[in-house]
């Protein structure tokens, strides 16, 4: 598979690049969705195809052709040179600084001990309509629904410089979801099987039928929810509701292209500035957060990135101080480092490679500490599960989540639920108000499959991961009236 | 891909197919991107795609394939074969319609001869252009500019097919210095350097007048919302709230809900005049006019054909535009009829937060001002709001002229005015 790729390379050498990559992908996707008793869908795909990228007279150029033959390889590479030549109708001022990386030879493939897409359609749908049937036993559920996801992407890279790359990774996700309706109010319940870089040996039938009853009665319990309070609040999040917010507040807010500019049309730019490296204080004491691009079944392991630089794991905060950005080759350079971060990602074989947010896991407390303890150290205050509704600015300050089930927790104890509860803060704010998080024993990783950044926008994956945390003194608002 | 080779490929194929019923949809599309920022091109790239899509249906089972190679006659037979075999292994399910067999009209309203034209060379020229006037004005921009040529065609074994070609152009651009930020945009089946250039005169001057903002107290206040911020809140709003079988099972904001939500209307038409689409949905409906807010009053919402047969309504597609009408006020005009008020120029991020009421929460961007007496007078900094979309449409006092936008989908929207808009915290 490799040899047309080095033939893109080299004809662009020959042609007088000064560098070029080329990547062949091989996408399998299945996604088979539930309603009730029933399937609702099942929708394969097979995709296929290469892209050529060719750094030449200071611009980019990029192409790509789902024909992945001899005589196609030449028409794309020229088609690079020539978008290439288009670019450099304007060019940045002082070109393009590209950090050296040395020529790598790396195959990697993720774990995967049940084939996801060898598995019977049969046994996907009885682990989806099982769950349903439990959900829809609870009368107040008038509609049970869910789906699994499963992806496979086998990838090829060369570059000009020497490196061959291969990967071949499986990633599964699946979320089952009760709608409890009543009188006057519906309310929606989810659970969400961790994604992962997994195969079906992530999935147990009797953990689903378990969490589908809960499910149905969560839903069923919200739907006589108060409405939440208002006001200022200490507020405990559970590890799938803190992994959405270190994802929009801390991820992204250190990717370097958004702090540069280059996302300045669409995902916007960053409050983190390149002065604030190994000075702002981006949390409290208890904050630190560890980017691990080679964490076991982490959605973003991925042996290498689409620079051709290895996974690579570091302190992006520690102990609350802000350390590191998250990098690609072309933007090193920008904070003087020698070498990328190894972050940038195409989420397909006709997309250019973006900076991407990296696993980002804030690591557990040292001391022991269960989730009873912290909600034990909270007088009033409200305990967030599960991811909801969530709202960022442009540069990554001002947010608001929501929690797919909250509780308000009085005198240290977790009392009656609570509906249409939002936790608002500015994230220098937020993270300085944390005071504890569990320890390693209460520990989740949680997948984001659906990152969008990107214009046009590219879809990419991630794991993120958290203990619970207690945040003292965060304002509290709701999103429906009284 | 043209209409003759779609059609003799869907027929190949759904002579091939002898076991049950097969739906066939392909979709071609090439993409002109150029990215930039800092005034210089920092990713230009074309994309080509092409996608056949099969759905197999065996009495009351179904499931669905999809390919990217069009050429492979021996992948596609094994397609044909693969996707009936899943076909087997599936549940019934007792929604299922069968395929429709519409011969539908495809009047082509989103071709466009210009768009056809625009090459690479082209769009380089134009980013090279506009980043020129950035640089004389001394301030960055930042944007995209992206040309798509699209063809899709459907084919049923009931006899239905369609095959229709369509542009989709946009571009949208960020100028912004340390001070401050504005943005504008073209959208639309076509683009010509000039909407380029005045797109980017826009964003230069919006961003000229948003140095420096001061903090204005988030609190319900009177807004001129700019069309791309009104397309930005009901492209989203649409997506979650308008389906008549949620509505009738009593899990949407519009269950029990009857209430005019004020005086304007929204509606589909693929043959809009600013921006047209495809004639028809992926499952080989006829996308004709759908009303679905009257004057404030809701209409059926989006229905789908099992729904429809079940309560003896017509099917409704899901769109592929969105138009509010507006009463024909320009901007200006809405601005000096306002003492004291907000101007957006656009939303960010916005997402639900209560699907009961149809709650929303987002950011304005780029460009938000205060208004007093009439007059813009000053930046302020940026806000979140949380609100209510069916309060909103409520509150609107008054609208302007409608134009194309849509970040996602192609939308038709005038600026409104509303009143007493719930700005809840600031931003930067």
């Amino acid at each position: 598979m490799f040899d047309l790729l080095k033939q893109a390379c080299e004809i662009a050498t020959r042609e007088g690049c000064r560098f070029a990559d080329a990547r062949y992908l091989d996408i399998s996707k299945q996604r088979i969705m539930s309603r009730d008793q029933a399937l609702s869908g099942c929708n394969d795909s097979e995709d296929s195809g290469f892209g050529v990228r060719v750094l030449y007279q200071g611009a980019w150029g990029f192409a790509s052709s789902p024909n992945y033959q001899a005589a196609e390889v030449k028409t794309v590479v020229a088609l690079a040179m020539q978008i290439a030549r288009a670019s450099a109708r304007a060019l940045r001022e002082d070109g393009v600084n590209w950090a050296p990386e040395a020529a790598l030879k790396l195959n990697f493939q993720s774990s995967c001990e049940r084939d996801p897409f060898a598995v019977s359609l049969e046994e996907k749908a009885d682990l989806l309509v099982s769950a349903n049937e439990i959900m829809l036993q609870n009368e107040s559920v008038k509609r049970a629904q869910g789906y699994l996801m499963f992806k496979r992407v086998q990838r090829w890279y060369v570059n000009t410089e020497g490196s061959e790359l291969h990967s071949d990774v499986t990633s599964s996700e699946s979320v089952i979801w009760a709608i409890a309706v009543g009188n006057d109010d519906f309310q929606e319940r989810n659970w969400k099987a961790p994604s992962s870089n997994r195969g079906f040996d992530a999935y147990d039938k009797a953990e689903f039928l378990l969490q589908a009853e809960r499910v149905a009665a969560q839903a069923e319990e919200k739907l006589s929810a108060r409405i939440s309070p208002e006001g200022e609040f200490d507020i405990v999040t559970d590890s799938e509701n803190l992994s959405l917010t270190i994802h929009e507040s801390v991820g992204h807010a250190t990717e370097l292209d958004r702090v540069m500019g280059y996302e300045v049309s669409m995902a916007g730019a960053s409050f983190v500035t390149r002065d604030k490296q190994g000075e702002f204080q981006y949390g409290s004491e208890q904050v630190t957060l560890m980017a691990d691009n080679t964490l076991e079944h982490g959605l973003a392991t991925q042996g290498f990135d689409d620079d051709g630089v290895p996974g690579q794991r570091w302190e992006i905060v520690k102990d609350g101080v802000f350390q590191a950005y998250s990098t690609g080759r072309e933007f090193a350079h920008y904070i003087d480092e020698q070498r990328s971060r190894g972050c940038s990602r195409a989420d397909h074989w006709s997309s250019i490679p973006i900076v991407r947010i990296p696993n980002l896991l804030l690591m557990p407390g040292k001391q022991p500490l269960s989730p009873d303890e912290l909600i034990a150290d909270v007088k009033h205050g409200l305990y967030f599960e599960g991811m909801d509704s969530f709202s960022i600015d442009q540069w990554r300050l001002n947010f608001q989540f929501g929690g797919n089930a909250v509780w308000e927790i009085k005198n240290g104890k977790k009392a009656g639920m609570l509906k249409a509860a939002l936790y608002q803060s500015r994230t220098p704010t937020f993270w300085n108000a944390c005071e504890a998080t569990c320890d390693a024993n209460h520990w989740q990783a949680h997948g984001v499959m659906n990152c969008g950044k990107g214009d046009p926008m590219q879809i990419a994956q991630m794991t993120h991961g958290a203990a619970p945390t207690l945040f003292r003194n965060i304002r509290v608002c709701r999103g429906r009236d009284s | 891909m043209n209409r003759q080779q779609c059609e003799d490929l869907i027929a190949g194929i759904l002579q091939t197919s002898r076991a049950g019923e097969l739906q066939v949809t392909l979709n071609g599309v090439d993409r002109l991107g150029t990215r930039f920022n800092d005034c210089a091109i920092s990713q230009n790239a074309l994309k080509l795609q092409h996608t056949l899509t099969l759905s197999a249906r065996l009495g009351q089972k179904k499931t669905s394939l999809s390919i990217n190679r069009l050429d492979d006659k021996d992948l596609i037979k094994r397609s044909i074969e693969q996707v009936f075999a899943n076909c087997a292994h599936m549940p019934d399910d007792k929604e299922l319609m069968p395929a429709p067999g519409n011969l539908i009209e495809t009047p082509e309203h989103a071709f466009s001869a210009s768009a056809e034209q625009i090459d690479i060379d082209t769009v380089g020229s134009w980013v090279a252009a506009a980043c020129r006037a950035g640089g004389s004005a001394n301030i960055d921009l930042a944007g995209l500019l992206s040309i798509q040529k699209m063809f899709t065609a459907y084919g049923d074994s009931a006899g239905g097919f369609a095959y229709e070609r369509s542009h989709n152009c946009d571009y949208h651009v960020t100028a912004s210095d340390s001070h401050g930020s504005g943005w504008a945009e073209h959208k639309g089946v076509s683009l010509r350097e000039r909407d380029v250039l005045r797109a980017t005169r826009r964003a230069i001057e919006k961003c000229s007048k948003a140095q420096n903002p001061v903090v204005f107290q988030p609190r319900p206040t009177t807004v001129i919302l700019e069309p791309q911020a009104v397309g930005d809140l009901l492209s989203i709003a649409f997506w979650y709230g308008f389906d008549q079988r949620a509505a009738d099972e009593g899990r949407s904001a519009f269950s029990n809900h009857d209430e005019a939500l004020g005086n304007l209307s929204l509606y589909s038409d693929p043959a809009n005049d600013l921006f047209p689409t495809l004639s028809f949905s992926s499952d080989g409906q006829q996308l004709g006019k759908s009303i679905w807010l009257d004057h404030g009053h809701r209409q059926q919402l989006v229905t789908s054909r099992y729904w429809a047969e079940r309560q003896a309504l017509e099917a409704k597609p899901s769109p592929a535009n969105l138009i509010l009408s507006g009463d024909g006020n320009n901007l200006q005009k809405l601005i000096e009829s306002t003492d004291d008020g907000i101007l957006v120029t656009r939303f960010w991020y916005i997402r639900p937060t209560d699907p009961k009421t149809l709650g929303f929460t987002g950011m304005t961007r780029d460009g938000t001002y205060r208004i007093e007496n009439g007059i813009v007078t000053h930046p302020v900094v940026d806000m979140r709001w949380n609100d209510s979309v069916l309060r909103i449409l409520k509150n609107v006092i008054a609208s302007g002229i409608a134009v194309a936008t849509g970040e996602f989908s192609a939308m038709v929207m005038p600026p409104l005015k509303v009143a007493a808009f719930n700005f809840s915290s600031l931003s930067s």
